[in-house]
């Protein structure tokens, strides 16, 4: 028995990219009216009763007190009540499970949750790199992103004896989607061997093993389950979400080869929409690193620890594979705006579960969808969503 | 006035030294700069070296070696020309890092090569008094010559490292006869001269004297003089070696000619180049090394227009020796541009973009004292240790309370581990990271050796060692770097054991509860 108090309605994103010519409002209301333009009987903007922004790092473009209050003018709602979330790369995903709780709490019938993030407004030296060196002053000096992934693909091939071109597989698979999505970051086919070929970014990791600096924005409308059929008659309902933190710093891990925040996250999730892992007909997991989706597929369940190279290499995960995972490209192809990250996601789902997704259209069986993120220094947090076809 | 001869021995326990990982062949610098000749090599630092890291190295190893407890030290006195911190705090960052702890004394001397001496007289004026009755003494020095000068070919730079005790009873069992070698005489000459010199906001050192005319009328009879007012050459039996600071490898011959005896030092010189004021320390630990014991050796120092004999009586070998000898040894050849970039002479137009947290900042204030202390905090009710202290003021394992500051261990093994290739500045690629699973039980992240990035695999026992990170917004940052050492079942070294600190460092239980799921 799902949770199902919720609808989602509408859903859009624009398309990712170097985005140089759009500012962050730009980007917003670009993502707002295709959400809009994507509801079946149509919404007034005006309906629109409260928002809920995710952007994870106003500083990557220069607005260091980036709050609630620069989304709602932008998108011609100035007035209305709206809050930013940040929970790190999880952000867009938090921020869609709190808007979910804001209607059902009664308090708001009709919620925006939008994701936006500006990733290259600033070099990557300034920006990602620089902030990478954030956190304990002393202990963690040097610790870029892929810092915080990479050791786990170290452990992972010591124990399990998983290989670079299992982890390629991953890459390949991911930017073969992304040719099929058209609001992808890259379009392009690689090969395995030009992911081994790729520079040497964090060894075992290559540059091709990692996500892309990019700008997006996503949007989501939300209502209540009751009034749903107001806008859509095919509405999709959130069935479950759970949220689990971890020890934030690599060195307090208790385990390299799995990230026990996407376990318990995961846990909570199934549970409150009342479904396991071989009910789940589609994911869209974080694919930062192309270790991070092996670790992902393995810690929601779809295939046993330890078996997550191997399934990728052997196509499990494609689009027509047992459990197809990112069909929208995943971070590694459609990039990864992190605010707009998991917005982009579960937008993703909501296209598969209605059977609207074209060319990279999966089969749907179960009814079921889950989007998850992970992130937060050493992944201390892990986000879970599952969507569902179904109304109880 | 005429300075007396001072006569009241003191016991010399143990000795260490260290060396900086890279050496620089005077004819390279000869070549560069389209010069003939140039012999030896100069031994300089990498860009994660500097005279404080190299002061703890050989520190740490003298403190192995005399099989003293850091906890049992009545200070710090450290010698070096030029200290990190021009002002600042150079001897409370090198004291901690060394476990002395918020109690430690002692001091600092600066501003010549003959601070290293400065230090040891200094130390053995406490232990003397009564006010010390173990001290460790350390002269250390990483000077940077002008590009293109002179001191090119010759500045080197090292480390010596003393563990000096009182002669009482409880320290060297009465009059000292027991202890293996003793400070027994010292003389001290001053002559106001300009020699070599470095003004205030200058980076490089230079020489400004004319060579001849000051060995002639300067050097020699000034070293001469403390020479023989220290009276090594009055103490019978075997004939005196001597050690002795050498700014252009001419000095010393000519000093040790004119006092009579053999001149010790020579190799030393020869290989590392002049260490400043380590010199006269360094070269008195090779003489220790190849005395025929009994014997006597006398040491002098030169700087800053004082010069300083001190006679040393060698009754047995003194322990640290052999393995001093064996520290400064080896070292990596650089080509002249790899030297003069890690002597930060050769910088990128860019300016570096402001990283991590300010050190003027509150987290960094709370932060930089626990890395240097390398502390962890120990949970009273499970033993899990959670590091650092600063962010855990709960059990990571089960979530009490109830949590003890420890010194951690200083070795451990490779739990996992990266090699970061892209890394903005300041740092430089490649640069591993590492996740060690340290020998009493906690795990900490730190960066590893780039030496070490092609070899590093899971499971290596690694070794931790002070290092400069980095120097953000003009100040040094300091913390350790884990470093491959040959995978030894026996566990820790002597040098780690000893590097661990009083606090802490005898309790090895293993952390049980909270990790199993590793």
């Amino acid at each position: 028995m799902s949770w199902n108090k919720v609808a989602v309605v509408g859903a859009g994103l624009i398309k990712f990219g170097e985005l140089f010519e759009q500012s962050y409002e730009q980007m917003a209301a670009g993502a707002f009216d295709a959400a809009l333009a994507n509801v079946d009987k149509g919404l007034d903007r005006r309906s629109i009763d409260a928002a809920i922004v995710a952007t994870q790092r106003g500083t990557l473009w220069g607005q260091e007190g980036i709050g609630g209050n620069t989304v709602p003018s932008a998108l011609g709602l100035s007035g209305i009540p709206c809050t930013r979330v940040e929970n790190a790369c999880p952000t867009g995903s938090d921020a869609f499970r709190i808007g979910a709780m804001v209607v059902a709490s009664g308090v708001h019938d009709v919620v925006l949750v939008i994701g936006v993030e500006k990733m290259r407004d600033k070099s990557a030296q300034e920006g990602l790199l620089a902030r990478a060196a954030s956190g304990h002053p002393l202990y963690n000096r040097g610790e870029t992103a892929p810092v915080l992934f990479a050791p786990f693909a170290t452990r992972h091939m010591h124990e399990f004896g998983t290989t670079p071109e299992m982890l390629a597989s991953v890459a390949v698979k991911n930017h073969h989607n992304g040719c099929l999505d058209p609001y992808a970051h890259f379009q392009n086919e690689i090969t395995v061997d030009q992911v081994l070929a790729s520079v040497p970014v964090c060894s075992p990791l290559r540059l091709l093993d990692c996500c892309p600096q990019t700008d997006g924005a996503a949007a989501i409308i939300l209502t209540t389950a009751e009034r749903a059929h107001e806008f859509t008659d095919q509405p999709i309902f959130v069935a479950g979400f759970g949220v689990a933190t971890d020890h934030p710093y690599l060195h307090e891990k208790s385990t390299f080869v799995g990230l026990p925040a996407t376990t318990a996250a995961a846990e909570r999730a199934y549970a409150m929409a009342g479904v396991g892992p071989a009910d789940i007909d589609m994911a869209e997991v974080h694919d930062c690193f192309t270790i991070t989706e092996i670790l992902d597929i393995e810690d929601l369940g779809f295939v046993e620890k330890g078996k997550g190279g191997p399934a990728s290499l052997a196509g499990e995960t494609a689009l027509d594979g047992r459990i197809p995972i990112n069909p929208s490209g995943g971070l590694l192809a459609k990039g990864h705006p992190i605010g707009a990250t998991g917005v982009a996601q579960l937008t993703e789902c909501w296209w598969q579960l209605r059977e609207e997704a074209g060319e990279r259209q999966v089969a749907i069986r179960s009814g079921y969808a889950l989007q998850h993120n992970v992130g937060g220094r050493g992944s201390g947090v892990a986000v879970v969503n599952i969507l569902t076809r179904h109304r109880t | 006035m005429t300075a007396p001869t001072i006569t009241t021995p003191v016991a010399l326990l143990g000795v260490g030294a260290a060396a900086p990982s890279l050496r620089l062949a005077a004819k390279d610098v000869a070549g560069a700069w389209g010069s003939g000749g140039g012999r030896g090599t100069v031994a300089l630092c990498d860009a994660d070296e500097d005279t404080l890291t190299l002061a703890w190295q050989a520190a740490v190893r003298a403190l192995a070696a005399a099989g003293v407890d850091v906890g049992d030290l009545s200070g710090l006195w450290w010698g070096t020309t030029r200290p990190p911190f021009a002002e600042g705090p150079s001897h409370a960052f090198l004291a901690t890092a060394l476990g002395l702890g918020p109690g430690a004394t002692g001091l600092l001397c600066a501003g010549s090569p003959h601070a290293g001496m400065d230090a040891l007289l200094a130390a053995w004026d406490a232990l003397a008094a009564g006010h010390a009755r173990i001290a460790l003494v350390v002269a250390s020095d990483a000077l940077i010559p002008g590009v293109g000068t002179a001191g090119e070919s010759t500045t080197g730079a090292g480390a010596a490292a003393y563990v000096l005790g009182a002669l009482d009873p409880a320290v060297s069992g009465g009059n000292g006869s027991g202890t293996p070698a003793r400070l027994v005489a010292r003389a001290t000459r001053v002559m106001a001269v300009v020699d070599r010199y470095r003004g205030d906001a200058e980076a490089a050192t230079g020489d400004v004297y004319d060579g001849r005319l000051f060995r002639e009328e300067v050097f020699v009879p000034l070293l001469a003089a403390v020479g023989r007012a220290a009276g090594p050459g009055e103490q019978g039996g075997a004939p005196v070696q001597w050690a002795m600071a050498d700014p252009d490898g001419k000095l010393a011959p000519a000093v040790a000619k004119r006092l009579g005896g053999t001149l010790v030092s020579a190799p030393l010189q020869a290989a590392l180049g002049d260490t400043g004021s380590a010199a006269a320390l360094l070269g008195a630990i090779q003489g220790c090394a190849g005395i025929e014991t009994p014997g006597v050796l006398g040491m002098i120092a030169y700087g800053g227009g004082r010069a300083t004999a001190v006679t040393l009586e060698v009754a047995r070998p003194v322990p640290g020796t052999a393995e001093a000898v064996a520290a400064v040894g080896g070292g990596r050849p650089v080509s002249y541009v790899q030297a003069i970039r890690a002597r930060g002479q050769l910088e990128p137009m860019s300016d570096p973009i402001p990283m991590g947290v300010p050190p003027a900042g509150a987290a960094f204030v709370r932060g930089n004292v626990e890395m240097l202390a390398f502390e962890g905090a120990k949970c009273r009710i499970c033993g899990v240790i959670s590091t650092p202290p600063s962010i855990h003021h709960r059990c990571t394992g089960c979530g009490g309370g109830d949590l003890d500051v420890v010194a951690l261990a200083r070795t451990g093994r490779v739990q996992t581990f990266v090699v970061n290739q892209t890394m903005p500045p300041p740092f430089q690629a490649p640069l591993p990271m590492v996740v060690v699973d340290l020998d009493d039980g906690a795990r900490i992240m730190v960066q590893g050796s780039p030496a070490d990035a092609d070899d590093l695999a899971i499971d290596d026992m690694v070794q931790l060692s002070l290092r400069l990170y980095a120097t953000e917004r003009g100040i040094p940052v300091y913390g350790y770097k884990a470093f491959r050492v040959a995978p030894s079942p026996g566990g820790a070294s002597d040098e780690a054991r000893a590097s661990s600190g009083a606090r802490g460092a005898t309790d090895q239980g293993r952390n049980g509860a909270g990790r199993s799921g590793r």
